[in-house]
């Protein structure tokens, strides 16, 4: 809704565009596009508006250089990233503006965590995205992802086609600390036993050197490949800090045959487990503990190892 | 020493005890003949506190950047499942490719109690010791009785299990520069480990096994290695730290001998009559104090007051053997007091020194 002519004060405007990022966000959980559409345009109104109000016209010219410069926001940015809880999201700063055509957060962590193909710490998935993507994804925007991506799913389970979730540990189902998966991965992939610390990082070593077989090579590439290089048993071959894909690829396969098979059972017991245990937001987030249970110290997954 | 605790309750007053960890165990050792320092330890009174309220706090505590620093090292090293360390102790060790198993004890699902973190170590360890199951323990919670009343140690330590032997892992960020790192870092971080080695070889024993056998003595420091960053493990002994220390902790169990020889009425209360309490329990200060102990500038200045010879430093203190303050001291150098028998050799050295120094500045003029 365009700016009234009575010319409504800054707070107005604000509690008008937290009630309409939630319109559009409630638009898009039941798949009412068309609403999403039109809220937005409102949305659009009331935060252009806004803008007028609090920045007069002196800011005009400030405002102008800054979009020439960082280019208007993408228009899908709001309702992708917008914090989707039930508090009302701060009006964005005007200067804050993200620069044309880059992909949501999100979106950036799903990408590197495909590449990756197992649970990985924000600082891997950050160095894995600097590496081979375009930008840059700092690894401190993802701290607060996983606790938006819960909200969002369980104020509208399954409205996005995939959340950023945790991986579970073996014993307890609990979301493992500082690890973050894809939803859309099989629930074995997105266990962390007592192995999968080490199966995991030889996975991620075989398929990010997979991946840097197919690309010109790069300093940042091979400043990555060399991180794993250094800790994996004979993929060292060549001078200190170069790193030849295809060992690199030899060695991790290598030694992730040793510990494959116990890993491989260990998470397949545990994921039975949370299958007939936890409901979809306990798979996808994992299981939240209440005192009393985990003070007896017994889990059901401690004695099937 | 079952008498003990209701007289520390009492001594500590109203405030909730303070917790002991590794850092002030381990500083036990460092002054073993302080009786102020055991005794506020024993009863768990807040150091800090106490200081503060007379006056004498510490300005500043550990280095912001010391202890950013260590974080960042210590991530780096465990990072990726702990591939800089698994890598370390393959090299150093022999640590079979197999062995990669990684438990963090860190927290229960996301139940952060001491109870059911240390539940949960015990159990680990117990399967461990019985299965040989498990390489490495991260962030165990162990426990140690202090007084007569059970400490947890929170620990930036990782336990690792080899052939049913368990070993102790520091991280420490100071570097190890052509095989040298600093003694007096290396020293405090010996003693850090030894505290928990005798926890866990305590918690060993509880659990049944032999524990001399089961706790290996040698302990690993993973440090930077000359000017990078990257990690090397080195072998430390530190039996004699372990000695020092189960010897403190039986003596911290006689404090009420201490304790006993205190009037009734005394609390260390933060109140009017603190000042006082305070000063009832004797204190051995000497400049070391300063890097371990709150109470350090409050001792420093009662020392200074006082003319103690050990604010001069310990090796002073111990050549005046007897000799406490330094006006008697001077006196003896100078012949206007005339040394008793026991203290006659202190004095003949003392007035050689005067006149070696007489000699010297005449020289000069």
């Amino acid at each position: 809704m365009p700016s009234s002519p009575g010319a409504p004060s800054p707070e107005e405007l604000e509690a008008r565009i937290a009630e309409l990022r939630t319109a559009v966000r409630r638009a898009m959980a039941a798949g009412d596009r068309q609403a999403a559409r039109a809220h937005r345009a409102e949305l659009r109104a009331a935060e252009g508006a806004w803008d007028e109000a609090v920045l007069g016209d002196t800011a005009l010219g400030d405002t102008a250089l800054g979009d020439t410069a960082l280019g208007e926001p993408a228009p899908d940015e709001t309702a992708d990233d917008a914090p989707s809880g039930e508090r009302p999201a701060p009006p964005p700063p005007p200067r804050a503006a993200v620069p044309r055509g880059l992909v949501p957060v999100r979106e950036r962590v799903h990408q590197a965590l495909t590449l990756i193909g197992a649970p990985a710490a924000p600082k891997l998935i950050a160095s894995v995205y600097a590496a081979f993507l375009p930008g840059q994804l700092p690894a401190a925007r993802l701290t607060s992802l996983r606790r938006d991506e819960e909200r969002s799913f369980r104020s509208a389970p399954y409205a996005r086609p995939y959340y950023l979730c945790a991986a579970l540990t073996a014993d307890l189902l609990a979301p493992a600390r500082g690890l973050l998966t894809v939803s859309t991965w099989p629930l074995e992939q997105r266990i962390s036993g007592p192995l999968s610390a080490r199966t995991d990082f030889l996975t991620a070593a075989i398929r990010i050197a997979e991946h840097a077989e197919r690309r010109p090579d790069s300093p940042d590439v091979q400043r990555l490949l060399w991180r794993f290089a250094a800790n994996i048993p004979g993929a060292a071959t060549g001078a200190v800090g170069t790193v030849e894909p295809g060992a690199l690829i030899a060695a991790a396969r290598a030694e992730l045959d040793v510990h494959a098979e116990t890993d491989r059972r260990q998470r397949r017991r545990a994921a039975d487990r949370a299958r007939a245990q936890l409901d979809d937001a306990g798979r996808l987030f994992g299981a939240r503990l209440r005192a009393m249970r985990s003070a007896t110290g017994t889990t059901d997954g401690e004695d099937d190892r | 020493m079952s008498m003990t605790a209701p007289d520390l309750d009492r001594l500590r007053g109203v405030a909730a005890p303070r917790n002991h960890d590794a850092r002030t165990i381990a500083a036990l050792t460092a002054n073993p003949g302080c009786a102020r320092r055991g005794v506020m330890d024993a009863a768990g009174v807040d150091k800090d506190a106490v200081a503060r309220h007379l006056g004498f706090g510490v300005p500043f505590g550990q280095s912001q950047f010391a202890i950013t620093r260590g974080n960042t090292f210590e991530a780096q090293v465990k990072a990726d499942g702990c591939a800089e360390l698994l890598t370390l102790l393959r090299d150093r060790l022999g640590l079979e490719v197999p062995e990669v198993a990684y438990d963090d004890l860190g927290a229960v699902g996301d139940n952060e109690g001491r109870e059911v973190r240390h539940a949960r170590t015990r159990k680990l360890v117990q399967r461990a010791l019985e299965t040989g199951e498990g390489t490495l323990f991260d962030h165990p919670l162990l426990r140690l009785d202090i007084a007569g009343r059970p400490a947890y140690l929170e620990p930036d330590v990782i336990a690792f299990q080899l052939g049913g032997r368990f070993h102790i892992v520091e991280i420490k960020s100071f570097a190890v520069i052509d095989g040298q790192a600093e003694a007096d870092q290396v020293a405090a971080a010996a003693r850090q480990s030894a505290v928990y080695v005798l926890a866990l070889r305590r918690l060993v024993a509880e659990l049944g096994h032999d524990p001399v056998e089961k706790v290996a003595h040698e302990v690993f420091l993973v440090c930077p290695e000359n000017f990078s960053n990257r990690p090397t493990a080195t072998p430390v002994d530190i039996r004699p730290q372990l000695a020092v220390l189960e010897r403190q902790l039986a003596r911290l169990t006689r404090v009420d001998t201490i304790v006993a020889q205190l009037p009734e009425e005394i609390t260390f209360d933060l109140g009017e009559a603190l000042e006082e309490a305070v000063r009832t329990v004797e204190a051995r200060y000497a400049p070391e104090c300063m890097s371990s102990c709150e109470m350090a500038f409050f001792c420093r200045a009662e020392a200074r007051a006082c003319g103690a010879t050990g604010a001069l430093g310990r090796s002073v203190r111990d050549d005046l053997g007897g000799v406490d303050s330094v006006e008697t001291a001077l006196a003896l150098a100078e012949g206007v007091l005339e040394p008793s028998e026991d203290l006659a050799e202190t004095a003949e050295q003392l007035r050689l020194a005067a006149r070696l120094r007489r000699e010297a500045l005449a020289g000069v003029a």
